[in-house]
């Protein structure tokens, strides 16, 4: 469009050029003899200011093409990959991955809970030694502190006084100094050692102050305290063997599942690979089946037809590795059920609480599980009998099992899942938290600008506010990581801030961070439309209420605010456009875990890392083979994305636009 | 002390004392003397820019809040009350001293919001006193009729001089003793102007009017008294029949039989 403005405006300048009157659309058609000459009112060829209009028509109109085309597109990518998806989904079933599937997942729940007992058994026997423990680390932590400064300039000196090298004696003598400065540098900046005496610390520090220079071996305090807490542990665990006895049990009684899982894994997974061989080599011979229809030359046209015929792949045998499957059936029960007796006794036989108020919680979630993880063992039979690999797999149940999808696995060994739930969980979190900060903060500062603040305080805060947006979002991010990111988990080691659910956190990076800095970047735009939607408020409407003896604040809430209502909203939304759309800082602090957040820990939750809709096409685009199924996925996130961004703005302009009446 | 006991309800008359007043260093009123008597229809007059819509704005103090803005002498008494000594509550001053302005303003609400505006800033809860007071004043500024079947609609929705009648219904309903119109016609058809002319002429048994026009004619059908200014000076003030009829002043007889402004 842009190149078609541009050339009819060229066209228009010579034509004016050469023949100044002339004007071939209002030459009448039929008649063949030369025109009569214009009157002097009519137009005469484009004029001047057409042409302008003209080209801005075209440049107006270039952004609407770009626009369709990127939609054209984005469709023409995306869509491919339902179709894709349902083959792969097909194939899972075909090959048996799915049967597989039922047994690893139990076998999976299994593992968890393992993990969390044995947990459980650590925090008890640690939390009874955590004066041992504390002294141990505490005493090794210093001598750590020390070590890590000194040992590079410590090792360089040794290795160069071997007897083999010949060092400068200028360059031994220069780096001993150097290792002098930093060995006093370091004794000046040792940590803290609160649960050791001061006899002790001294001491420690003046066994690595007279240490020898080629010394391997701990100091003698961090060698003995080390062996206390061993001892002090080894004394604990006397009165434990019943539960760790338990626990052993629990964890061999996943063995024979365990072992017959991975046997059927082989042998699927080699299925699997057969189908997909197959399935590129038919594509193999469509493609070239398709160049040969199109071949001009006949020799040509025989030479890839026979091509074709020639890669024209034997059907794989799926029935025969099936039926090998379907002969393990009855031992996959057996093993359940010998797993769910096993379950039932050993969930008897933990004790209900323990001494250590961590070991207790762990405990407890252990007990929490065990009802789910029966259940699920229970129906687990029925589920290995029913289970046929036969049952077609519809398009709909790739499009359910993508919009419902609670897994987003890729390139892994086993079977590619794209379920769009747990990116959609993590963004829609982060907005969760950002918005919750942008809001109030945002439109708070927008009326305190806008109707309370002095002239000297509006030059200030504006700028300020507006500057915000003016900083790239890498750096943000990078601010995010490394400065938010490590304050939060400072703060949330620190004891006395212990009652803030999620506290203290696992993950560094997780989703409040991640909301945080984001609350950050939609604050300006927040803060920048509300206060052009209270500053557009018709100055009649202030002057009535305060004719009609309203105070500044009843003025500024009771009219101005509910006048600018709709555009507030609009405000609102489309920072969460911002939100949701913002890719760089969420892929650097998010923490990028794609689960679903585990919402069993309330607030908590918000202390999880997550993975978001825009973050995983940022992160997993440029890993992609072009048209893979994978890449299509990818496409069909961003077309989401853009529909819901779509929408949003859609809906704030509707709101702008309710304004304006 | 309380503004309201300061204010007696009856007889609220205004009286303008040696009034300088300037916007920034540019004088627009001086040395104005005035006495507005209370139930009557004072009419300000005079060619644009001469300080009449400064003047009205002084009387609810209006101007307060543009910067720059001063009285540099003398003050005005309401009631013998100086409405501009440090005590007085500005906000409890313009509930005794309402305001209409030259371009209807109604708040983008309903129209019953709207009249109950002014009750509901002040408190006023109950369904039932605000329905009555929103009546009468909708009676009173002889709307009600037109309105009674649409109380809930958009206030935006009605006509320029529907919208100017319920602004003067906004102000009655929290019952004022002072209303101040700056041009309250300038912006309406003939028919809707005799409409409004009229709701004033009802008005005046009830309320103390100052009404800025620039409509002679306007100025000799409503008004018991009419002040002529020019260049930010009151020239003239006396009865509205004497300044039309017989002008003592040749700058208002000048400007009243049209020969500039
Ligand atoms: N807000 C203001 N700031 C500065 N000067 C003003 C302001 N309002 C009015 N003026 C000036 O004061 C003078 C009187 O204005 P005004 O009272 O509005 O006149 P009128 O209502 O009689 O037409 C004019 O010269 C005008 O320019
Ligand atoms: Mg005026």
């Amino acid at each position: 469009m842009g190149i078609v403005g541009t050339s009819a405006v060229l066209i228009f300048l010579s034509d004016r050029q050469s023949h100044p009157t002339k004007h071939l659309a209002e030459m009448p058609h039929e008649d063949p003899h030369p025109p009569e000459p214009v009157h002097r009112f009519q137009k005469q060829g484009f004029s001047y200011e057409n042409a302008i209009k003209f080209f801005f028509a075209s440049n107006a109109g270039l952004t609407i093409v770009i626009l369709a085309l990127i939609i054209i597109f984005l469709l023409k990518e995306g869509l491919g990959f339902f179709p894709g998806y349902q083959r792969e989904l097909e194939v899972y079933r075909i090959a048996g991955l799915e049967f597989v599937d039922i047994s690893r997942k139990n076998l999976t729940a299994h593992e968890q809970i393992t993990s969390v007992l044995n947990r459980t058994y650590y925090a008890e026997i640690n939390g009874k030694c955590a004066h041992q423990m504390r002294r141990s680390q505490e005493a090794s932590a210093l001598f750590n502190a020390y070590s890590d400064l000194t040992a590079p300039t410590r090792d360089l000196i040794v290795s160069n006084s071997q007897p083999d090298s010949s060092p400068s004696p200028e360059m031994i003598a220069s780096l001993r100094t150097n290792f002098e400065k930093q060995k006093s540098k370091a004794l000046a900046t040792l940590p803290p050692t609160p649960h050791l005496t001061p006899e002790e610390r001294q001491a420690l520090i003046e066994s690595i102050r007279s240490r020898a220079f080629d010394a391997t071996d701990d100091p003698p305090l961090v060698a003995s305290l080390t062996t206390e807490f061993a001892e002090a542990r080894e004394k604990q665990v006397k009165p434990l063997e019943a539960l760790r006895t338990t626990i052993d049990t629990f964890e061999s009684a996943g063995s024979e599942l365990s072992s017959l899982v991975s046997e059927l894994t082989e042998s699927v997974t080699a299925t699997k690979e057969k189908i997909q061989d197959a399935d590129i080599l038919e594509k193999d011979r469509k493609t070239l089946l398709a160049a040969a229809s199109s071949a001009e030359d006949p020799i040509e046209r025989e030479k890839l037809v026979s091509e074709a015929q020639a890669s024209l792949a034997q059907k794989p045998d799926i029935e025969g590795p099936i039926r090998i499957l379907m002969e393990r059936r009855p031992a996959c029960i057996a093993a359940h059920q010998s797993l769910k007796n096993a379950a039932a006794t050993v969930s008897s036989q933990l004790p209900n609480t323990l001494t250590q108020p961590e070991a207790s919680r762990l405990l407890k979630v252990a007990h929490n599980l065990w009802p789910l993880f029966l259940a699920d063992l229970e129906k687990t039979p029925q589920k290995i009998t029913d289970w046929n690999h036969l049952k077609p797999v519809a398009l709909s149940t790739a499009i359910s099992s993508f919009i419902t999808g609670k897994d987003w696995v890729t390139g892994g060994e086993w079977q590619d899942f794209y379920g769009i739930l747990p990116l959609a969980a993590g963004s829609l979190m982060i907005s969760i938290v950002a918005l919750t900060l942008a809001i109030p903060s945002g439109i708070g500062a927008a009326i305190y600008v806008n109707q309370f603040a002095s002239k000297r305080e509006q030059s200030l805060i504006k700028p300020v506010i507006e500057f915000i947006q003016a900083i790239p979002s890498v750096v943000l991010g990078f601010i995010g990581i490394l400065i938010f990111g490590t304050i939060l988990r400072d703060l949330s080691l620190m004891d006395s801030l212990s009652w803030i659910p999620g506290f203290p956190i696992e993950e560094r990076l997780n989703i409040f961070t991640a909301g945080c800095l984001l609350a950050l970047m939609s604050i300006p735009t927040i803060f920048s439309l509300a206060e052009d939607a209270i500053n557009n408020v018709p100055s009649a409407y202030a002057e009535a209420a305060e004719a009609l003896g309203a105070s500044r604040v009843q003025t500024t809430f009771r009219v101005i605010i509910p006048a600018a209502f709709s555009g507030i909203l609009a405000a609102v939304l489309l920072g969460f456009g911002r939100v949701i759309g913002e890719t760089m800082v969420v892929l650097l602090v998010a923490g990028n875990r794609i689960k679903i957040p585990d919402f069993t820990s309330g607030l908590g939750t918000f202390f999880q890392p997550c993975h978001t809709l825009t973050g995983i096409i940022a992160q997993e685009l440029g890993e992609v083979p072009l048209g893979s199924v994978h890449y299509r996925a990818l496409f069909i996130v961003g077309i989401l994305l853009f529909a819901v961004v779509l929408i949003i703005n859609a809906t704030a302009h509707r709101f702008v636009n309710r304004m304006k009446q | 002390m309380d503004a309201n006991s300061l204010l007696p309800p009856a007889d609220a008359s205004v009286s303008v004392q040696h009034l300088d007043f300037s916007y920034g260093s540019s004088l627009a009123l001086k040395n104005i003397e005035l006495e507005i008597p209370a139930h009557k229809v004072t009419a300000f007059i005079g060619p644009s820019g001469c300080g009449k819509s400064t003047l009205l704005r002084c009387i609810n103090r209006m101007n307060d809040e543009i910067p720059g803005a001063t009285i540099t002498r003398g003050g005005i008494h309401i009631d013998g009350v100086d409405i501009y000594q440090p005590s007085i509550d500005v906000v409890k001053l313009r509930r005794e001293v309402g305001m209409v302005f030259q371009k209807s303003n109604p708040f983008p609400r309903s129209i019953y919001e709207n009249v109950a505006y002014g009750l509901r800033l002040r408190g006023v809860r109950n369904k039932a006193s605000l329905d009555a007071a929103v009546e009468e004043a909708l009676v009173a500024s002889a709307l009600w009729d037109e309105v009674k079947d649409r109380l809930t609609e958009s206030a935006l929705g009605l006509s320029g001089g529907q919208q100017q009648r319920l602004c003067i219904a906004r102000t009655i309903a929290v019952k004022p003793k002072v209303i101040l119109m700056d041009e309250p016609c300038s912006a309406l058809d003939p028919i809707a102007t005799a409409k409004v002319e009229n709701l004033i002429w009802d008005l005046k048994n009830d309320y103390t009017i100052i009404i800025v026009t620039h409509n002679m004619q306007q100025a000799s059908r409503v008004s018991d008294n009419t002040a002529f200014f020019y260049m930010g000076e009151l020239i003239e003030y006396s009865d509205t029949a004497q300044i039309f009829r017989n002008p003592s002043v040749r700058k208002t007889e000048e400007y009243i039989s049209g020969r500039f402004g």
